[in-house]
């Protein structure tokens, strides 16, 4: 099981949203992060068949899928960031109705859809209309009909977007569950979702992969470039403007800031422990990281 | 939330039922047509119009003659009708009838595919291992059960209504079974096939368009169905428009000479008058010339959704 990306090149007349991308994907979760415009939305609907790439070859076990897309179809479980519902049914009959579309045979889809819904834990809101659904089970529902058909390839796109903080480590905690015997894309901005879950971190900016490394490593690379210190207004003010600035907290002694940088950003500040996001911040802001 | 690992249907749930696919999307698209109030309402009130409509048009054609007594004048004249739901009354009535019909079918049909473009349903499907054909001849022929039941009710309202006023009406005819469903084969189902196939085909070949394309199906059958008829006036239009009118607006108008009467002297009272009318009015139309290239061009409307299907692409060059 093997996804492999090679030289992928998306244009949007004179906008490269990706550029010369190359990518060997193996089972594991790969969590794909990058600001927007970087190209993630583009790289996902190409995998999954919705776009056509421009230049390159994205191939599954070695099949391109220009022209096997549906042997790679019939694998794979897509979550998009924004999908539709059909309002007149239930979210019982909305699976039933996609596992139909997926081929399921008829003597399992009722038992696979109570399957899923008992994984994404709906089964007492089965029977509800979708419209009357939170945005939570919204996704939960988004999440089942993507494991219907037990998908060798689960690709999420921004699954996470608009979720309260319980609903959004529930759904975290979801897809870690899922990881085994398969390859799940997550791809997020919120780089938490990633922190918990993925074994593989793949950073892109303006279409190019500028870091493929493990959130690990990367951590590892930034220990020693994340500094705390606390100043008054005016040195806060003037620190932020020289430093990437990833907290700031206003203090009764002044004010408290996390700095990331790669020399001391001010006398006062001391080294402390990089959280991923601050190690993505360190990541992006360079230009030619790559592990 | 419950995390529990996936029972092992896996190779299960990745096979995938091929053969009978095509009925499963026709079939899940009819649940989900069917789960719909608003498609209830829809028809409901759509049977409700067409049975008002043919009450209304029940007497389309009010005829009156005067006649002598004995050689001689001072007769009574008389007065009798055309049955709406007669042979010769459907003619001056179903064009008519069935531009409600049409007006309506766009938006059962047209929307087959673009309607999961609009509600962003697409990409869920789109990267289900469904064949591109079966997603598209699924929707359309979802479509096309769900307007051939309308064209049903329309056949229905003529039939029920056209009974309930032979018992009710005096003289009113009872309808001509064989007559009624010749005139809906022809008229109605030719065009149901037609506007169905021909608002899917353009609407899935061009997405953005598809209010557009609805709109201008609504305004063409408008000018065939109604204006150009009209404004034909007494002139005898072209055998070839004759033949080929799709709204047969004009198709009826070419018929109807085949149901002109001169009356026989012989008819002294009103019940002969209405018995000689019956007998004309129910004959069975002429079918040389129109019947056939009605039902053709409902058949090249499955030309174009075959083209719409070979044309449809699953996966596009911008995001959209």
């Amino acid at each position: 099981m093997e996804l492999t990306i090679e030289h992928l090149s998306k244009r949007y007349g004179r906008d490269l949203a990706v550029r010369d991308l190359s990518l060997r994907i193996a089972p594991g979760l790969l969590g794909l992060v990058g600001p927007n415009g970087a190209g993630k939305t583009s790289l996902m609907r190409m995998i999954a068949t919705l776009l056509e790439s421009t230049e390159g070859t994205i191939r599954w076990n070695g099949q391109d899928i220009r022209t096997h897309g549906q042997s790679l179809r019939q694998v794979l479980g897509y979550l998009p960031q924004d999908f539709g519902i059909y309002p007149e049914f239930t979210g019982r009959q909305f699976l039933r109705y996609l596992a139909a579309m997926k081929g399921l045979p008829s003597e399992l889809l009722n038992r696979r859809v109570d399957e899923v819904l008992e994984i994404v834990n709906l089964g007492q809101e089965a029977d509800r209309k979708l419209p009357t659904y939170s945005g939570g089970m919204k996704q939960r529902i988004g999440i089942a009909q993507a494991l219907l058909n037990d998908p060798e390839l689960l690709i999420v796109d921004e699954p996470t977007a608009g979720l309260d903080p319980a609903e959004r480590v529930r759904f975290r905690t979801l897809l870690a569950s899922q990881t085994r015997d398969r390859i799940i894309i997550l791809s997020t901005h919120i780089i938490s979702d990633v922190e918990a879950v993925a074994n593989r971190l793949v950073i892109l900016r303006e279409g190019r992969v500028l870091s493929d490394t493990t959130p690990e490593a990367l951590l590892a690379r930034t220990a020693g470039s994340v500094w705390s210190v606390t100043v008054d207004q005016a040195t806060a003010m003037q620190l932020q403007e020289r430093s990437q600035v990833s907290t700031m907290v206003n203090q009764m002694n002044g004010i408290s800031l996390r700095l990331v940088s790669s020399t001391r950003p001010h006398e006062a500040a001391v080294v402390v422990d990089p959280t991923l996001e601050e190690a993505y911040l360190l990541a992006t802001s360079r230009q030619d990281i790559r592990v | 939330m419950n995390i529990t690992a996936l029972a092992s249907t896996a190779q299960q749930t990745r096979t995938i039922e091929r053969p009978r696919l095509l009925a499963r999307v026709m079939a899940w698209e009819l649940r989900r047509f069917l789960a719909s109030r608003l498609f209830w309402f829809q028809a409901l009130g759509l049977f409700g119009f067409l049975l008002l409509m043919t009450w209304a048009l029940h007497a389309p054609d009010q005829m009156s003659a005067g006649v002598s007594v004995n050689g001689g004048g001072g007769g009574e004249p008389l007065t009798g009708f055309i049955a709406g739901t007669s042979a010769g009354g459907l003619l001056h009535t179903l064009p008519t009838v069935l531009v409600v019909l049409v007006l309506l079918l766009p938006f059962i049909t047209a929307d087959g595919v673009t309607r999961d473009l609009n509600r962003r349903t697409h990409e869920l499907l789109m990267t289900t291992a469904l064949p591109t054909w079966v997603y598209v001849w699924g929707r359309y022929l979802a479509g096309l059960v769900m307007s051939l039941g309308l064209a049903l009710l329309l056949l229905l309202s003529t039939l029920g209504m056209g009974w309930l006023l032979h018992f009710t009406v005096a003289d009113y005819p009872a309808p001509e079974i064989s007559t009624v469903l010749l005139l809906w084969v022809g008229i109605v189902l030719s065009a149901t096939v037609l506007v169905s196939g021909f608002g899917f085909a353009l609407s899935t070949l061009l997405p953005r368009l598809s209010t557009l394309v609805k709109t201008v199906i609504m305004v063409a059958w408008l000018v065939g169905g109604l204006v150009v008829p009209l404004g034909l006036g007494g002139t005898a239009p072209a055998t070839w428009y004759v033949n080929w009118d799709p709204t047969s607006g004009v198709t009826a108008l070419g018929l109807l000479p085949a149901y002109s009467m001169s009356l026989n002297p012989s008819i002294t009272t009103e019940a002969q008058f209405q018995q000689f009318i019956l007998s004309i009015e129910n004959k069975m139309p002429p079918l040389a010339g129109w019947f056939a290239p009605h039902l053709l061009l409902g058949g090249a409307s499955l030309l174009l959704v075959l083209l719409a299907s070979l044309a449809f692409k699953r996966s596009h060059k911008t995001l959209g």
